[in-house]
C-alpha cells in the first residue's frame, strides 16, 4: 500500500513539475520576444519608425497617461461590456423563445441563416444613419455581430435536451414551463457558458470594428488615428492595451465558468 | 380490484406519408398487485401501450381506464420508468428522487420523509448527496425506481428498464427491483423483449402479435420461487421460456 502511495505521489509531483515548466517557458518566451524586438530596434535591424519598440511603447504609454488614456480605455471597455451583456442576454432570451415555439422557429430559420452569413460590417452605414454616430452605433455593431451566433449556439444547446428526459417529465404531468425550467435550462448551462466565451471574443471584434467606422474616442479610434498619421507607436501601444483587456475579460469569464461548474 | 383496464383499444399514427395502425382492438386488464409482462416481436407497439396507459397519448378507439377513471392525461397514479435511468446530472440523488413531487407541487415534509425512508430501505441513503455520475449503473437504476415510487403510484409502467445494463448488473438489479415492487405491494406492467426476463419476473405474460398489436395469448406463470434469480434456477423455467418463445416467434 505504501509503495502504491509513493507511486501516486511521484505522479503528482511529475505533473506539477510539468505545469511549472510550461508556465516558466511561456514567460521566458514572452520576455525573449520583447527583448528581441527591443534589441532589433536598437541595433537598427528593423526600422522602429514602422515597427515601434517596447521602449517606445512604454514612452507612449507615459505620454498617453496625461492625455486621457483612461478615457479611451474606459470608452472601449464600456462599449464592449454593454454590447456583450445585451447580445448575450437578448440572444439567449430569443433562443428560449424559439425553443418554446416550434412554429416560430421554422418561420424564422431562413432569416437567421441569412443574417448569420451576412458580413455585419456591411450594415455599418445603415447603423450610423439609423442610430447616429457615437457609442450607440458601436454597441449596435457589437450586438449585431454577437447576437446571431448566440441565438444559434444557445438554441442548439436547448434543442439537444434528451427526449427521454422530456418524456419522463411529461409522464409526471409537467407543464411546458416546468420542462423548460427544471430540465432544458439547467441542462443547457454548459452551452450557455461556452456561448459566453465565444461572445467575449466577438464583442471585441464588434467594438473595434464599430470604432473603426465611427468614433471620437476609444482604443479602436486611437489605432485608426495612429495609422492615418503614421504614428505606429500609438497603434502598437493601443494594440498592446487591447491585448491586456481582452485577456482580462476572457479570464473573468473563464473564472465565472469554473465557479458555476463547481456548483 | 382492476387497476388498469384497456377495452378494445386502437391507435393509429398519422404522418404526412401514411397512416400506421400501431394497435388494434387490444383488451387488457391489470389486477391489483399483479406483475404483468408484455412481450412481443420488436416494433410491435409495446411502448405505445405504456404511453396509452400513462396518458401521454390518447387512443383513437376504445377506452383506457385507471381504477374506473378514463385516462386522458398523465396522472400521479401511474409511474413511468424508462429504459435509461434519466437521472438529471446536475441534481443530487436526493433531489432526483424528489423530482416527481416537485413537478406535482406536492413536495412537503411528509413526502420528504417518505422518500428518505425509501432511500434508507434500498441502500441509497449514504449516496443521497452524490451526483448520478458518481454511482454505478445498478445503483442509478435503483435511484430511478425510487424516483418513480416517490409519487406513490398505483401502477408502475416499466419500459425495458434493464436493457441498458450489462448482463451481470441486469440480473441483480432485476432482483432488487422485483423485491422493491413486491415489498411495496405495487402493481406493475413491464414491457420487454427479453423472454427470460419476463418469465423470471412476471405473474402473467401477455404475448402480443405483430403490428398492429393485439393480445395473442396470456400465460399465468406458476413458478413457485421467491426471487427472479431463484426462478431462473427452478425446474419449470426452461419449459415456460420455450412456450413463450414459440408463441412470440410464430
Amino acid at each position: 500500500m505504501k509503495k502504491l502511495k509513493n507511486g501516486h505521489e511521484l505522479f503528482v509531483q511529475k505533473s506539477k513539475r510539468r505545469k511549472v515548466k510550461i508556465v516558466a517557458i511561456q514567460l521566458v518566451l514572452l520576455v525573449f520576444l520583447i527583448a528581441l524586438w527591443e534589441i532589433a530596434a536598437r541595433l537598427y535591424w528593423i526600422d522602429s519608425f514602422i515597427t515601434s519598440s517596447p521602449s517606445r511603447i512604454i514612452k507612449m504609454l507615459g505620454e498617453l497617461g496625461s492625455q486621457g488614456l483612461w478615457t479611451h480605455i474606459w470608452t472601449t471597455l464600456y462599449e464592449c461590456i454593454i454590447g456583450f451583456i445585451v447580445s448575450t442576454v437578448l440572444g439567449c432570451a430569443i433562443a428560449v423563445l424559439l425553443w418554446w415555439s416550434d412554429f416560430l422557429r421554422r418561420v424564422l430559420e431562413p432569416y437567421i441563416v441569412v443574417l448569420n452569413s451576412l458580413p455585419k460590417i456591411a450594415l455599418g452605414p445603415i447603423i450610423i444613419i439609423w442610430v447616429g454616430a457615437g457609442a450607440k452605433a458601436i454597441v449596435m455593431m457589437t450586438v449585431l455581430i454577437c447576437i446571431i451566433v448566440t441565438i444559434i449556439s444557445a438554441l442548439n444547446g436547448l434543442l439537444a435536451t434528451d427526449e427521454g428526459k422530456i418524456l419522463l417529465l411529461r409522464s409526471m404531468g409537467a407543464s411546458k414551463w416546468q420542462i423548460l425550467t427544471k430540465l432544458v435550462l439547467p441542462g443547457a448551462v454548459p452551452t450557455f457558458l461556452s456561448v459566453l466565451k465565444i461572445n467575449v471574443g466577438l464583442a471585441w471584434v464588434g467594438t473595434i470594428m464599430g470604432e473603426y467606422l465611427v468614433s471620437g474616442a476609444g482604443l479602436g479610434y486611437l489605432i485608426i488615428y495612429g495609422g492615418q498619421v503614421f504614428k505606429l507607436d500609438l497603434v502598437m501601444t493601443s494594440t498592446v492595451i487591447l491585448c491586456f483587456l481582452a485577456a482580462i475579460m476572457y479570464f473573468a469569464v473563464a473564472l465565472a465558468e469554473r465557479l458555476l461548474r463547481r456548483k | 380490484m382492476e387497476i388498469l383496464k384497456m377495452d378494445n383499444v386502437s391507435l393509429t399514427y398519422q404522418t404526412v406519408e401514411s397512416e400506421t395502425k400501431a394497435i388494434e382492438n387490444l383488451s387488457l386488464v391489470v389486477e391489483d398487485g399483479e406483475f404483468i409482462a408484455l412481450v412481443g416481436p420488436s416494433g410491435c407497439g409495446k411502448t405505445t401501450i405504456l404511453s396509452l396507459a400513462s396518458g401521454l397519448i390518447k387512443p383513437t378507439g376504445g377506452t383506457v381506464t385507471l381504477m374506473g377513471k378514463v385516462v386522458d392525461r398523465p396522472s400521479a397514479d401511474t409511474g413511468y420508468m424508462l429504459q435509461r435511468d434519466m437521472l438529471f446530472e446536475w441534481r443530487t440523488i436526493e433531489r432526483n428522487v424528489l423530482l416527481g413531487p416537485e413537478i406535482r407541487r406536492s413536495l412537503d415534509a411528509e413526502r420528504r420523509a417518505e422518500a428518505e425512508e425509501l432511500l434508507k430501505k434500498y441502500g441509497l441513503w449514504e449516496f443521497r448527496k452524490h451526483y448520478p455520475n458518481q454511482l454505478s449503473g445498478g445503483m442509478r437504476q435503483r435511484a430511478a425506481l425510487i424516483r418513480t415510487l416517490a409519487l406513490w403510484p398505483k401502477l408502475l409502467l416499466l419500459d425495458e428498464p434493464f436493457s441498458a445494463l450489462d448482463f451481470q448488473t441486469r440480473l441483480s438489479v432485476c432482483n432488487d427491483v422485483h423485491k422493491i415492487i413486491k415489498s411495496e405491494k405495487k402493481t406493475a406492467l413491464l414491457v420487454t423483449h427479453d423472454i427470460s426476463e419476463a418469465v423470471s419476473l412476471a405473474d402473467k405474460i401477455v404475448v402480443l402479435s405483430q403490428r398492429p398489436a393485439t393480445v395473442k395469448s396470456t400465460f399465468t406463470i406458476d413458478l413457485d420461487a421467491p426471487t427472479p434469480l431463484k426462478r431462473r434456477e427452478s425446474a419449470g423455467f426452461t419449459k415456460w421460456f420455450d412456450t413463450v418463445w414459440k408463441e412470440v416467434s410464430v
